[in-house]
């Protein structure tokens, strides 16, 4: 079993392929943000340099959120419609989720925190399990101090991961006393040998049922200005 | 990648539109032969805020284009290998949601391992006529009216335009939606004034026809100003009033320039595109008036006017055979101007 990871959500962006024997070819990209451009030269470049035809795939993962809205709809978008296109199904993931697994050593309860811009981050609390890791609080959104009192209320040693953890480290350490760990984005590679574990298991779903995190409204505001390019 | 395809009447492309509010797919033979053609409208999603709000956009841009692409493949009935490229419009419009489309229109390229080909939006307006008449002969007059543009331009082949003139201010459909909103007719505007306009008398009120004689560009501000104001001034007049004379203003400017655009580069017709060119009092005006100058008036259906993926695999076509593919390293170009290279040299 092949699978082909998407990670767009942040904004970092990778693609990666892995097999049961662990990852393929991986390539991320944390600079520059150009995600919709990158994408798809990406996944063309882990197959050639893995010598995998596409055609061989048989799941696609992609990181649903949450986490920039554009960045992770383009990930999305191109995730469904390769899914589509190769009639073959799909292993969603959060951002949040991907983060957790990629801290999965740790006995502490693991935080993943996504900047969400506007002062606010999304985080989730996750602890190791047998096979990765147990979701503990489901993924919200909200202020630090938000994010401070989840923390309180749970009081047990924790470790916050994620670019909202390290933008906000004063603040959340401040606030509790925790470890704020080195992982910054979610990975492609993370998401591509989880989502081999899961196609294996036959933990994939169609295209149509994939859908986006994002955990907050949009903002309803009518920008004439951005009209005068509408046609 | 393919080999090199060869671009003929045979040749079979998918087009995709995401760059407004509409999502829509399409599968056109040859550059003009529609096999099928889908658009899912988000007016009702749009509807409460009375405009297009980007990110409402993008989120249901994201819901429909795989659910738009299958049933426009199926609609064609053909199998989904009879496809021979993926036509895209990667600009002008909203960034989040051009890049859905990009995205999506990418991934089946790659998938199905077939050119992608990036369109300009305004191009694909311009074909939209030659859907529908093929025979069409140059150099022709455009009058493209829409949310975001109003502009007249010169055709004077496949490929090759020049702008002669366009809005300094508000795009005609843009003062349409604003009157409708302002009147309270509902959303979007365009239809909504064209509904009251046909019950109000059009010579009511005497609206002002700015830059009537000045060259070929275009303002509208100023109108939507004067209609504020005399309904400050006249509550009591009835809207259907109202509404019939802004229409008969706006389509006097428009009529009155693209005739003179006509006479100046001696267009053997004008051709009408963009969302506005669906209002009736335009069509008719536009007609008439050719008509009596005794040149051409090609005014594609309403549905080939407003935005539409055809248009999109259509030019498409003409792109992918005169220029080849776009490269796959492309994103969206938000305010692409009509004439523009480097989307399609890879
Ligand atoms: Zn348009």
């Amino acid at each position: 079993m092949i699978v082909l990871a998407i990670e767009s959500a942040t904004e970092s962006v990778g693609v990666s392929l892995a097999s049961s024997d662990g990852v393929l070819a991986s390539v991320e990209i944390s600079r520059g943000r150009r995600h919709a451009e990158s994408i798809v030269p990406c996944v063309q470049f882990v197959c050639e340099r893995a010598e995998v035809e596409l055609a061989e795939v048989g799941a696609i993962a992609v990181d649903v959120g949450p986490g920039l809205f554009t960045g992770m709809r383009v990930g999305i978008a191109t995730a469904k419609s390769l899914s589509m296109a190769l009639g073959i199904p799909m292993v969603p993931m959060t951002s949040l989720e991907v983060l957790a697994i990629g801290e999965s050593t740790t006995d502490d309860i693991i935080v993943p925190v996504v900047d969400a811009r506007k002062s606010e981050v999304f985080w989730a609390m996750y602890r190791r399990s047998d096979h990765g890791v147990e979701l503990l609080h489901q993924p919200t959104v909200g202020s630090v101090d938000d994010l401070i009192s989840d923390l309180m209320a749970r009081d047990q040693p924790a470790v916050c991961i994620g670019d909202g953890a390290q933008r906000y480290r004063e603040d959340i350490t401040a606030g509790f006393t925790c470890v704020i760990g080195d992982v910054r984005h979610p990975s492609a590679a993370v998401l591509a040998v989880e989502g081999v574990r899961r196609a294996v298991r036959e933990e994939t779903v169609d295209e149509r049922l994939v859908e986006p995190v994002y955990l907050r409204q949009p903002d309803a505001q009518i920008n004439w200005s951005t009209r005068q390019v509408r046609s | 990648m393919t080999s090199q395809l060869v671009v003929s009447s045979d040749t079979v492309i998918l087009g995709i539109e995401t760059s407004c509010d509409e999502t829509a797919a399409a599968v056109v033979m040859g550059g003009n032969d529609v096999v099928s053609s889908v658009v899912s409208s988000q007016i009702d999603v749009h509807a409460e805020f009375g405009g297009v709000v980007p990110e409402v956009a993008s989120r249901a841009h994201l819901e429909s284009i795989n659910p738009v692409v299958r049933r426009a493949i199926d609609d064609a009935g053909i199998d989904e290998g009879r496809i021979d490229a993926i036509a895209c419009t990667v600009g002008p419009g909203l960034i989040g949601a051009l890049l859905v489309g990009v995205s999506s229109a990418k991934a089946l390229a790659l998938a199905w391992d077939v050119p992608f080909v990036g369109v300009n939006h305004l191009e694909a307006h311009l074909y939209a006529s030659f859907l529908e008449d093929p025979t069409l002969e140059f150099p022709l007059v455009v009058l493209l009216v829409s949310g975001g543009h109003t502009m007249l331009i010169e055709m004077q082949g496949h490929g090759e335009y020049r702008l002669l003139g366009r809005t300094i201010d508000d795009a005609a459909g843009e003062a349409f939606d604003k009157v409708a909103r302002y009147l309270q007719l509902g959303y979007p505007g365009g239809p909504a004034i064209d509904r009251a306009a046909n019950e109000g008398n059009p010579e009511a009120v005497k609206f002002p026809r700015a830059m009537m004689d000045e060259g070929l560009n275009f303002s509208f501000s100023g109108l939507k100003t004067s209609v504020v104001n005399f309904v400050r001034k006249n509550p009591s007049v009835d809207s259907v009033d109202i509404a019939a004379s802004f229409q008969q203003a706006v389509s006097d400017v428009l009529v009155h320039k693209a005739l003179k655009a006509a006479r100046e580069v001696g267009a053997t017709g004008v051709v009408l595109g963009g969302g506005v060119a669906a209002n009736t009092q335009l069509r008719a005006d536009l007609q008439a008036a050719c008509a009596a100058e005794g040149i051409g008036a090609f005014l594609p259906g309403r549905e080939m006017c407003t935005d539409n993926a055809a248009m999109i695999a259509a030019a498409g076509w003409h792109r992918l055979r005169a220029l080849g593919p776009s490269r796959l390293d492309i994103g969206a170009f938000p305010s692409m101007p009509l004439v523009e290279t480097g989307i399609a040299d890879g």
